[in-house]
């Protein structure tokens, strides 16, 4: 049998899928490789094909103004990606077992940073952020927005997101298994260590990566709560975009590719690696 | 009776699925009113058979014939047959109303017969005022009934079962066992149905086939299936056996691996390896020294004894053989483990297989 | 039990009790931290934006905080800012309905391949939704530029350039190309789930392929349907960097409108009024989402086969 699903098409319906699946394929890869191509280009003309060459990577990675910006988002992603999967993991394990005062409401506010549009939440951060500076000010220390105003800000919706993923991993966790654990002698916090939190690790590595992506993918609330001299790359990206399309851009832009590839390709061999028993291949 | 034209007849018909022979050159003939058993473990091909018969798989080479018209190629949703699927295959998102409804409503049947249709065959499977409730809010048995009201609505030629009481837990199975053989009767029609359960295909169907790997190994009414075997995996594979290693001395007697000899009819030539099957029920064991002249006779020890409330079961050491003789309706406690003994049956009772 | 779970604290008649306290302090204690976080950082923020939204704009294009007022809600009615939002919810639609169009038969192809390619295939769709969101739009700027490689070849085959940048066009397709993975995989969880013996009886009952599919198929896999329109719809509806980098004047969308409002203009009233009418359009459309989908589940669940009891397992029809 060639496990090909039997759902009752006919054969010519059954072609037509098939190439129209490839069509799409090619609607999402084409503009990428593209991209990655001209980023080899030599030639200062966008549209003519000038040889291969590195010159923009080179000229790329030694404009500061760009390392400085690689620098802060790296420093950015770490630090809220750290947070956001230790408080993110702890709301997820408190909603899912346990009832306190206030769960309802907390169940109900946890999902909104992921609703609501990028812009909404930038704007609100930006408010917020002038509003506390006025507010802290009247005591005599000054803030401005900086590097710490985007890691508070992209904690602040990373939170939510790793929260979920970890649910829906708790959410099919069989307690049996913990159940298990304490007939076998295992403490409340033996239990956790040794059983609960590898069996749930999947999920809460899944939330990490997704909150290191969207940390490096953010760039409208980076573009409001940013400061002078803490520009994430995204956001001098944006920027350089707006004054016009340069072969610098399809360098950096290339660059960022091949992160967020990396960091996929990397997650999915560790997940295979660990699940190479149970053979499921669940992307987060 | 006359030479009737044939339910469904399958001749030559082998099924691949990429390098693999699902179905390997099957001849089969089903009788027009015939309940019939397909009946093989895991991965036979017997619901590859079934899903040919419907439509659903098309055979790679072979052909299908339902009431005498070629139907080998032909879709599903032009063949007179239907089917009720394994776990029933209920449209989750239609009540039950709309459940039974599907079929007439594809066939363009309105009004007043549509409903009258429909109302017969509720009435039929009991499940009037269950119209309008979701399949998932029914019974496992319930589901079951819907499903075979969807399917007879139709008026099918030929009904198809794939493991119809498989989902069911044992007293319901029992139950259902009776009421589809009722109904079998009361439709009059072909029922083909799928089973891996040989207790349920011998209690429930005028004829057997059974199937391994592929291939159609033996057809014939639940007591020759039982009785005379056609060879060693028909006897192993339908209610319990002993398989004992011979090779054909005569016509009329064989030779254990163990030097004794038996008598038994056979046709295979001298000198064949053969098995002999002796079924545990069919075997009566004796104290060493009373046995009967009649028949045939084992010397053993007992080794080991599961009482089983109607039956006890002893296991008894012949040479390097195993034999296991199940006795009913004992008094007391004839034998204990490590008794001589004497295992003992009439002429006829053990049947020769080949391999 | 619960994790970091106390000894308990005694053993009498009020020893349920007293666990029953410990661990609601245990959950108190886990949520905390998250809790206070997302109450400075999120909520205390968005009652902020509410705040401003009845504020007032001084003649400095200062926000004065004092004499409240409805005048941004009511400025929402102006001509242009009622056809900035048609504008927006027109594209979002258009974007819903291509993602929809385009996505249901990739997701149908993808969900019935045999498992292993199902897994690769799976893959080729992740790396997209994964790589960085603005890149990936500036990939489509680059390509489509007028003195783009689109351009050049279409110049080189003799059909001149075109110009299809800064327009709803180009919007429209930045926007699919950007949300079109937030479409399959929904779509590809409902297909992938669906149990196709339903399609297999509806033609054994006399059903074609192409109504076996209107009435079974496309009915079971609503849920997904469903959710993957409010997945796309959302950001389409509150996009920002496409219309951005791919719009122009003409193609003013309610995201970008708002941003002006926070930078240029200085009109924070009003771009909070805004913001809040984003935010209350957004939670409704989850809601409806989340409506249907609960609706899904008491009748739409597809149910696997071979559930029940163990032997019951359905026979492979080949290994592989």
């Amino acid at each position: 049998m060639t496990g090909t699903v039997e759902t009752g098409l006919g054969q010519r319906t059954r072609r037509l899928l098939a190439a129209w699946a490839w069509v799409v394929f090619a609607f999402l890869y084409v503009p990428i490789v593209v991209l990655v191509v001209f980023s080899f280009n030599a030639s200062a003309r966008v549209n003519i094909w000038g040889g291969f060459s590195l010159a923009w990577y080179g000229e790329a990675l030694s404009n500061e103004v760009i390392t400085s910006a690689i620098r802060v988002s790296l420093i950015v992603a770490a630090v809220s990606t750290a947070v956001s999967v230790v408080l993110g993991t702890a709301v997820a394990l408190a909603l899912d077992r346990y009832r306190f005062k206030g769960r309802r409401a907390l169940d109900g506010t946890i999902y909104l940073p992921i609703v609501i549009p990028d812009i909404t939440m930038a704007v609100m951060l930006l408010v917020f952020f002038a509003e506390a500076f006025k507010f802290i000010d009247s005591f005599g220390p000054r803030f401005t927005l900086g590097i710490s105003t985007v890691a508070l800000s992209h904690i602040a919706f990373n939170i939510s997101f790793v929260c979920v993923v970890v649910r829906a991993r708790l959410d099919q966790f069989d307690r049996t298994l913990e159940e298990a654990a304490r007939d076998l002698y295992a403490t409340g916090w033996q239990t956790f260590r040794r059983v609960t939190l590898p069996l749930i690790m999947p999920g809460i590595a899944a939330g990490g990566l997704l909150a290191l992506t969207l940390s490096l993918d953010d760039v409208v609330i980076s573009a409001f709560v940013a400061g002078p001299g803490s520009t994430t790359l995204p956001v001098y990206v944006f920027s350089s975009i707006r004054r016009g399309v340069t072969p610098e851009l399809n360098a950096i832009s290339t660059l960022m590719l091949t992160a967020s590839i990396t960091l996929v390709l990397g997650a999915l061999a560790l997940q295979r690696r660990r699940a190479s028993a149970s053979q499921q291949t669940q992307v987060l | 009776m006359t030479e009737a034209v044939a339910a469904v007849e399958i001749d030559g018909v082998t099924k691949r699925f990429g390098d693999v022979v699902a179905v390997d050159n099957v001849d089969l003939a089903i009788d027009d009113g015939e309940f019939f058993a397909l009946l093989g473990p895991s991965g036979c091909g017997k619901t590859t058979t079934l899903r040919m018969i419907a439509g659903l798989d098309l055979p790679t080479t072979g052909s299908l014939r339902i009431f005498g018209e070629e139907v080998g190629m032909a879709p599903p949703d032009r063949r007179p047959v239907n089917t009720v699927f394994q776990a029933y295959a209920l449209f989750p998102h239609m009540s039950v109303r709309q459940n039974i409804e599907f079929g007439l409503r594809m066939r363009r049947v309105k009004g007043p017969e549509l409903s009258q249709r429909v109302a017969e065959a509720i009435a039929m499977v009991r499940l009037a005022g269950m119209e309008d409730r979701r399949p998932d809010q029914l019974s496992g048995g319930q589901q079951q009934r819907v499903a075979l009201a969807r399917a007879l609505v139709n008026q099918p030629k030929v009904l198809l079962l794939d493991e119809p009481l498989g989902a069911l837990d044992l007293k319901l199975r029992q139950e259902m066992q009776q009421e589809l053989k009722a109904l079998q009767r009361t439709v009059g029609i072909t029922f083909v149905f799928v089973t891996h359960d040989q207790e349920e295909a011998l209690a429930m169907s005028e004829r057997i086939g059974v199937m391994s790997e592929g291939r159609l190994l033996q057809v014939g009414t639940p007591r020759e299936i039982y009785e005379t075997p056609a060879s060693r995996f028909v006897a192993d594979f339908i209610g319990r056996t002993n398989l004992l290693e011979a090779s054909v001395e005569s016509a009329g007697a064989v030779r254990l691996a163990n030097g004794a000899r038996i008598e038994a009819e056979t046709s295979m030539a001298a000198g064949s390896e053969v098995a002999v099957s002796l079924r545990p029920e069919r075997a009566r064991l004796q104290p060493r020294g009373a046995a009967s002249a009649e028949g045939s006779s084992l010397d053993g020890d007992v080794r080991d004894i599961t009482y089983l409330g109607h039956a006890v079961v002893y296991e008894v050491a012949v040479g390097p053989m195993s034999v296991e003789v199940r006795s009913e309706g004992e008094v007391g406690q004839p034998f204990a483990v490590g008794d001589e003994v004497t295992v003992n049956w009439d002429r006829g009772a053990a049947a020769v297989v080949a391999d | 039990m619960q994790p970091a779970n106390r000894p308990p604290a005694s053993t009498g008649a009020s020893g349920e009790e007293a666990a029953e306290v410990a661990k609601r302090r245990q959950g108190m204690l886990l949520a905390s931290p998250g809790s206070l976080y997302l109450l400075i950082f999120f909520v205390v923020p968005l009652a902020l934006i509410s705040v401003y939204s009845f504020a007032t704009r001084t003649s400095t294009g200062r926000t004065s905080l004092s004499g409240w007022n409805v005048e941004s809600y009511r400025a929402i009615g102006d001509d242009v800012i009622v056809g900035i939002i048609g504008r927006s919810a027109w594209l979002a639609t258009l974007t819903t309905a291509l993602c929809l169009a385009v996505g249901y038969p990739f997701a149908y192809y993808i969900a019935t391949r045999p498992r292993h390619l199902r897994a690769v295939l799976l893959v080729l769709v992740m790396i997209p939704f994964w790589t960085n969101g603005l890149v990936r739009v500036f990939a489509i700027r680059f390509l489509l530029g007028s003195n783009g490689p689109a351009s050049a070849l279409s110049e080189s085959m003799g059909f001149g350039t075109f110009r299809i940048l800064f327009t709803p066009t180009a919007v429209t397709i930045g926007m699919v190309y950007s949300f079109l993975t937030l479409m399959v995989l929904p779509l590809y969880v409902a297909l992938e789930r669906m149990d196709w013996s339903l399609t297999e009886a509806a033609r054994d009952l006399y059903a074609s392929g192409s109504k076996a599919f209107w009435k079974v198929t496309l009915p079971l896999t609503k849920s997904g349907i469903v959710a993957g329109s409010v997945l796309v719809f959302v950001p389409s509806f509150g996009s920002y960097v496409v219309p951005d980098i791919l719009g122009g004047a003409k193609t003013l969308l309610v995201g970008s409108y708002i941003a002006r409002q926070f930078r240029d203009a200085r009109n924070y009233p009003l771009g909070a009024a805004l913001s809040v009418l984003l935010i209350v359009a957004m939670l409704v459309a989850v809601a409806l989402n989340q409506r249907s989908g609960s609706g899904a589940d008491s009748g739409d669940r597809p149910r696997r086969r071979g559930r029940g009891r163990a032997h019951a397992e359905p026979e492979p029809v080949a290994a592989p």
